[in-house]
């Protein structure tokens, strides 16, 4: 095994990255630079906020939403997942709006003491518009992009890969935990610990649970890092990726002209020359 | 004292229909010291949480002393039946070696004097008793892991199960373990334990029950399980019988799954050869 | 390429008595050495101090000198050390970097860091996938393997990193008999191929199987060093919390019933 010697018989034929890495999207969309994906959810969320009226933001949801939900594949969940995202807010701030907008007059329905207005229903339709392109526009990018690749992606442009591992690893932090947590609980009900009980005995049950979690996880902490730097994981400097995510010019000059559009429109707000 | 029934218990986990436990028929008397082998996914595991309600049944039966298992909550059967996991992680959270031993038997509802008691003999069996103000984590691994148990002897439930007790342990904290056994079961209280450590297994228990695929394919004493017409079965589990029995078998000298058993048989062996 | 440790103790940030004291080790190429002795007697302290996390990573003050090839290392940074000296823990699961989704980028972490081409890379991966003998576990997710795999993939990534020396602590502590199986013949596999390694293990069957010469260590220092078959049929050797191979202690227990040990034939397998 001394240094640089080869450790087993080479293969007959020479072997490349197993095909299950950086696999591309389905549809033409997916497959497009996750930097340009994400320019075009940020892009279409602050363009949202920043047009005035109805029409605008209907026809950002419109083509920069639905149509490439469309064109994806995605429109079904994405319809669903958005709802899902923005109800709570869209319907309350529709509500609010309708009924309790300050200083309108034309009165439409009467429940009640309340009353919606004719300006209340015009302002809230914008509103919502707002909100759907908002929230549209994000799920798109998480139903078409891999948060991976999107890491990749930055890695590749320049981001350290100490901050990329952080990055990917947050992810899976969450998941790990939380089975944590559910053997730990199993651990402590074998002991007799009442999760079924009182609303005060599962307060006192909240730190035999809580405190393994936390100590455990410390406790583990240390043994990751060494097994990271053991494998140079703080060398200093770039590293080999084995793949990431194809970019072209034409897609560099989309992501260009989005955020200039983007920029002439809060331009022309300010100024007041356009709605 | 408490004895374990077991009937047809099948159990499905809901994810992946996978079916954990595939019938199994089981019957401990009270008292008893046995080993619970097989690899890994053979059901040991989930036979062992149903012992004390961690796990339901999805058919099939559990009763601990006279009483279905289902029919009491999981704080209820804790007093009955006491469970050691494996990593002591999962579980120490005190701040000293005594009030982590003190937790299980206060939530079974143990006071004073007679607390105690309990909690000094529990740290002495496992010979913590000089380190009862120590932070847990100053301990090393190996004697968390004897922590862990101590925390459950203090409950002094008539059934104790132990998940994996020597895995990570020394020779002399295997001594213990072995000890710990020997005094509970002397006491008249149950002892059941998963282990893939087969010497262990055989010199400590005195019946070893086998499971593959989520049923038992072997029940018997040491020297009946590990006798020379089962090694193939245990071979389809991936188990070896410890090196006496080999020897044992090789020699013509019949079952012996101990050193101590072998040695016997040669004394008895008609000279001669 | 040799691996010395001159003289080395150690004592762990904060602590009240050093974990090593005045240990001499020599790994040469093409050699396995065991390392044995009861919990807390210093192995995996032992096995932190020879791959350089101690005192790096983990702090604290060494003592001593430790060279490769004739080369003092004390002043190698972790990364620079960590292309020479690989070293594997006894839980799989916390080697994972969590960041890989399948088994080929896991084990390939180490060469990507290290900057090779991505040729080279590639190349390493496959061969130490094939070392293993784990290459059909390429496209697998290898936080839903078993833990002997897991260890084996663990294993898998270091020797990518195409080390001198492989320091194992304790890899089948948490296995199953047939995780102790797979990786425990993948050690024997790596040495027969001519690796240096030391593997710490309580297994000490595993040891006589697979090591030409043990180290025991008590209380931080070593208090046996010498061939396999000579320390761990020392009579003495449960004494110092270290329990013998199964074959030694048969034909102890045999011996003291004053039978003659050599009825029982060859205990070998």
């Amino acid at each position: 095994m001394a240094g640089s010697a080869r450790l087993s018989e080479p293969a007959a034929r020479t072997r490349g990255v197993p095909a299950a890495i950086g696999r591309p999207g389905p549809s033409a969309f997916h497959r497009l630079n996750p930097l340009t994906k994400a320019t075009l959810a940020t892009v279409t969320a602050v363009a949202a906020v920043v047009l005035g009226g109805l029409i605008g933001p209907a026809i950002l949801v419109a083509v920069a939403v639905i149509i490439p939900a469309f064109a994806a594949g995605v429109l079904g969940r994405l319809v669903r997942t958005a709802l899902l995202l923005s109800l709570p807010i869209a319907v309350s701030a529709f509500l609010v709006n309708l009924f309790f907008l300050p200083g309108a007059e034309t009165v439409l329905l009467r429940i009640g003491p309340i009353t919606a207005t004719a300006e209340g229903l015009a302002f809230a339709l914008e509103i919502l518009a707002r909100i759907l392109a908002i929230s549209g526009a994000i799920t798109l990018f998480y139903l078409t992009t891999r948060p991976a690749d999107l890491v990749v992606d930055l890695e590749r442009r320049g981001i350290s890969p100490r901050v990329a591992f952080v990055a990917n690893a947050s992810v899976q932090t969450v998941p790990a935990m939380v089975e944590r947590a559910g053997q730990i609980t199993a651990a402590q009900r074998a002991r007799g610990l009442d999760t079924e009980g009182s609303v005060w005995r599962r307060v006192r049950g909240v730190l035999p649970i809580v405190g393994p979690v936390i100590l455990g996880s410390i406790a583990e902490v240390e043994e990751r890092t060494m097994a990271l730097e053991a494998r140079g994981f703080t060398r200093p400097g770039r590293r080999t990726l084995l793949w990431s995510p194809g970019d072209s010019t034409a897609e560099a000059i989309a992501r260009w002209a989005l955020l200039l559009a983007l920029l002439a429109l809060i331009v022309a707000r300010i100024a007041g020359i356009w709605p | 004292m408490a004895e374990i029934l077991v009937t047809g218990l099948v159990h499905v986990y809901r994810e992946g229909a996978v079916r954990a436990l595939d019938g199994v028929d089981l019957r401990i008397a009270a008292g008893e010291r046995l080993a619970l082998v097989g690899q890994n996914g053979s059901g040991k595991t989930t036979l062992v949480r149903h012992l004390n309600g961690l796990l339901r049944p999805t058919e099939g039966r559990v009763t601990i002393d006279g009483t279905d298992a289902g029919s009491m909550t999981v704080a209820q059967l804790a007093a009955k039946v006491g469970l050691v996991f494996q990593d002591p992680d999962r579980q120490v959270f005190s701040g000293s070696v005594r009030s982590e031993v003190e937790f299980g038997p206060r939530n079974l509802g143990g006071r004073g004097p007679e607390l105690a008691t309990a909690v000094n003999a529990a740290l002495e069996a496992t010979g913590l008793a000089g380190e009862q103000r120590t932070n847990p984590y100053d301990l090393g691994q190996s004697r968390r892991k004897l922590l862990a148990l101590a925390s459950v002897l203090a409950m002094r439930t008539p059934v104790l199960v132990l998940d994996e007790p020597t895995t990570g342990q020394d020779a002399r904290g295997v001594d213990r373990v072995r000890a710990v056994v020997d005094a509970v079961a002397g006491e008249g209280r149950t002892v059941v334990a998963i282990s893939h450590d087969m010497r262990f297994v055989a010199e400590t228990f005195e019946r070893v029950v086998v499971m593959r695929a989520g049923r038992v394919v072997l029940d018997g004493t040491p020297a009946d399980v590990f006798a020379a017409g089962n090694r193939d079965v245990l071979g389809s589990t991936f188990l070896e019988p410890p090196l006496p029995a080999i020897v044992g078998a090789r020699l013509g000298l019949g079952a012996t799954p101990t050193d101590e058993a072998l040695v016997a048989a040669l004394e008895t062996r008609p000279s001669g050869r | 390429m040799t691996l010395t440790l001159s003289g080395v103790g150690y004592r762990y940030a904060g602590a009240a008595q050093p974990s090593l004291l005045d240990v001499d080790l020599e790994l040469p190429n093409a050699t396995v050495i065991g390392l044995a002795g009861a919990s807390e007697s210093g192995k995996t302290t032992l096995c932190l101090v020879a791959s350089g996390l101690a005192p790096r990573t983990v702090g604290g003050r060494i003592r001593g000198t430790i060279r490769l090839d004739g080369e003092d290392v004390d002043a190698w940074p972790m990364h620079r050390l960590a292309e020479r000296i690989g070293i594997g823990f006894q839980n799989p699961g916390t080697q994972l970097s969590q960041v890989a989704d399948t088994v080929f980028e896991e084990v390939a972490f180490g060469p990507m860091n290290l900057a090779l081409p991505r040729e080279e890379v590639v190349e390493r991966t496959w061969d130490a996938l094939d070392a293993l003998r784990i290459a059909e576990l390429a496209e697998r997710d290898p936080r839903r393997l078993s833990g002997g795999q897991q260890q084996l993939v663990a294993t898998a990534g270091l020797l990518a990193m195409r080390p001198t020396h492989l320091v194992l602590d304790e890899p089948t502590a948490q296995l199953d008999p047939a995780g102790t199986r797979l990786v425990a013949d993948a050690i024997g596999r790596l040495a027969a191929a001519g690796a240096s390694i030391l593997v710490a293990e309580q297994k000490t069957d595993l040891l006589a199987n697979v090591a030409s010469r043990v180290l025991v260590l008590d209380g931080g220092r070593v208090v046996r060093d010498g061939p396999v078959d000579e320390v761990l049929g020392d009579p003495t050797l449960a004494e110092l919390g270290v329990a013998p191979p199964s074959a030694a202690r048969l034909r102890m227990a045999v011996a003291a019933a004053g039978i003659d040990t050599a009825v029982l034939g060859s205990l070998d397998g």
